[in-house]
């Protein structure tokens, strides 16, 4: 359990975190989204005690990070996972961290193992990968067998087959009652990760939201093409959808489930070429939804916004 | 405490920079021995008028400033390495409460140091005297048991000059400002102190760490005859003057990484 209250964090006059309120419950994977420079990091930060919020409270099970006993056998982080001193073998990382919480140094043969480091265990960590050092620090995350669990970016550097383990994982950690923070900028990784999303945007919460709600809120209907459009136009509309023709002669319909476009149209005979959903609209929702709060944005053609 | 100093020790021990500064100790010692064998070469072939008038540091005066330089280096890379890979973040996130993880890492440090510092420094005495034999060298003739104080004396300053590094690496959280700060320590501020004029010299040096060590052991004149530069032994402060200061050291350094570990963000 996450709970994040009225968290504020400033850095000089920028203001990095705006009273920012949620919450991550267990047996889910909570997608974190938000452009660069929304403020996730820095969120992340302060519930594991590494800033001081200048106000507000970040909790982790009721309770400031700073105050648990053994946190790491509560709370598993990964957070930047560069950041791992070069000269030390991965299995000599492990054992100082599990040392630290009097965690069973047997977990950390038993972590490497689980997450594919094994025989690379005794090789310095300088010479690996971006993709075996977020393995290196999931390891780590993992390491306490704690019951909530932070990550920020941590498909970054990943090739598509790591990607897809660190599905399976978040996937497989939420079922087993966990609580699940994920963190990312893009949109498309969440929508096959997560169950709920909390959108961020420079410091302030946009959207605290399932995805299946977002994708029917978001929706952009219902994309048909038949070569008897302009009737099946008339139809549709009569029948309470609302319909616009695209400049391609298809016809864009909304309020309407495509089963019942499909049954309207064999019904009078029309043949349809194409039922297209166009659910995939949630990298949309997305970009329309954080549109006035990236932090870094080209200027588009034109010049203007 | 004593699993997160029992995390330290394998930090130290896990990284190759802990060798190489324990294999620059071997160094020191090393020359130790060359500059041993050549005062006795030079003092056998020397004429009986030359011999009158030898005069000899005592080696492990001679070298304290340089194993307080290399092992207080180890102090700095104990808490700069992390500030430098970012390891920092996984010590804080495994060990929130800060005091605490700077104090297993002084503690583990310190021991490390200590040992490293004293083994070294005896090191250095022994070979020397095994060399040097039964010639009446000045400064080098004194029963072994006598010199045991400031032996021991010279380890600890080791100890407090590595601590302090720590402390104000962990201030500075750069591995250039630490290494300087040593340095200054070590020599720089040593050596300065004895250009000042009267009584500032006496005062000033008295408190420099490469003093200290002579003095908490009670060695009221050193048997150097340089008075001036990085390797003029000057004493002047009484037992426990010298050991406030040693602590003073500590404590500074120590209260400044303390207040900036637990006061701002990591």
């Amino acid at each position: 359990m996450i709970e994040v209250r009225e968290l504020t964090k400033r850095y000089g006059s920028a203001t990095a975190v705006d009273r920012l309120s949620f919450e991550v419950g267990p047996g889910r994977v909570t997608g974190f989204l938000g452009p660069n420079g929304a403020g996730k990091s820095t969120t992340m930060r302060a519930l594991l005690g590494l800033c001081a919020p200048a106000s507000g409270a970040a909790l982790v099970d009721g309770r400031p990070y700073a105050s648990l006993r053994r946190p790491m056998t509560r709370v598993g982080a990964l957070l930047d996972a560069s950041a791992v001193h070069g000269g030390r073998t991965a299995l000599n990382h492990l054992r100082w961290l599990a040392r630290t919480n009097g965690i069973a140094q047997a977990r950390v043969p038993a972590v490497l193992e689980q997450v594919g480091l094994a025989g690379v265990a005794r090789r310095r960590v300088a010479g690996y990968s971006l993709g075996m050092r977020q393995r290196l620090g999931i390891a780590a995350a993992l390491l306490g067998d704690p019951g909530v669990l932070i990550f920020d970016e941590p498909v970054n550097g990943l090739d598509p087959d790591g990607i897809r383990w660190i599905r399976g994982l978040m996937r497989d950690l939420a079922a087993g009652g966990r609580t699940v923070l994920l963190s990312s900028h893009l949109m498309s990784e969440m929508e096959l990760t997560a169950d709920r999303l909390v959108i961020i945007g420079r410091g302030r919460l946009i959207a605290d939201t399932s995805v299946a709600e977002l994708t029917a809120r978001h929706g952009r209907g219902v994309l048909v093409r038949s070569p008897r459009a302009d009737e099946l136009a008339g139809m549709l509309a009569e029948a309470g959808a609302g319909v616009t023709a695209d400049p391609g002669g298809a016809l864009s319909v909304t309020g309407m489930e495509v089963d019942r476009i499909g049954d309207l149209a064999a019904r009078n005979g029309i043949a349809l070429y194409e039922v297209t959903p166009r659910g995939a609209g949630l990298e949309e929702a997305y970009m329309e939804l954080t549109a006035d709060s990236a932090e870094h944005r080209a200027i588009t053609e034109g010049g203007g916004r | 405490m004593s699993d997160v100093i029992a995390a330290e020790w394998l930090k130290l021990r896990s990284v190759r920079s802990t060798y190489y500064v324990l294999a620059v100790a071997a160094l020191v010692v090393l020359f130790g021995v060359l500059l041993s064998i050549q005062g006795v070469t030079y003092y056998d072939q020397a004429s009986p008028e030359v011999k009158a008038r030898f005069q000899a540091i005592p080696l492990e005066e001679y070298f304290l400033p340089f194993v307080q330089l290399v092992v207080g280096i180890l102090g700095v890379l104990a808490v700069t390495s992390e500030y430098a890979t970012g390891t920092i973040t996984a010590s804080l996130v495994a060990v929130p409460r800060r005091g605490v993880m700077l104090g297993g890492k002084v503690a583990a440090t310190g021991a490390v140091t200590l040992v490293m510092g004293t083994a070294t420094i005896v090191a250095v005495f022994l070979t020397g005297r095994w060399i040097i034999g039964g010639r009446p060298f000045p400064g080098n003739t004194a029963p072994v048991a006598d010199r045991l104080p400031l032996l021991a004396a010279m380890g600890l300053s080791v100890m407090v000059i590595a601590l302090v590094g720590l402390g104000l690496g962990t201030l500075m959280r750069s591995t250039a400002g630490g290494v300087v700060s040593v340095v200054f320590l070590a020599f720089v501020l040593p050596s300065v102190s004895t250009y000042l004029p009267d009584p500032w010299k006496g005062r000033i040096s008295a408190a420099m760490l490469p003093n200290l060590p002579g003095e908490l052991a009670g060695v009221t004149a050193s048997a150097s005859s340089i008075t001036e530069g990085p390797f003029a032994r000057i004493v002047g402060l009484p037992p426990l003057g010298a050991l406030a200061v040693l602590v003073a050291y500590l404590a500074l350094a120590l209260g400044a990484a303390t207040l900036r570990l637990t006061r701002t963000d990591a």
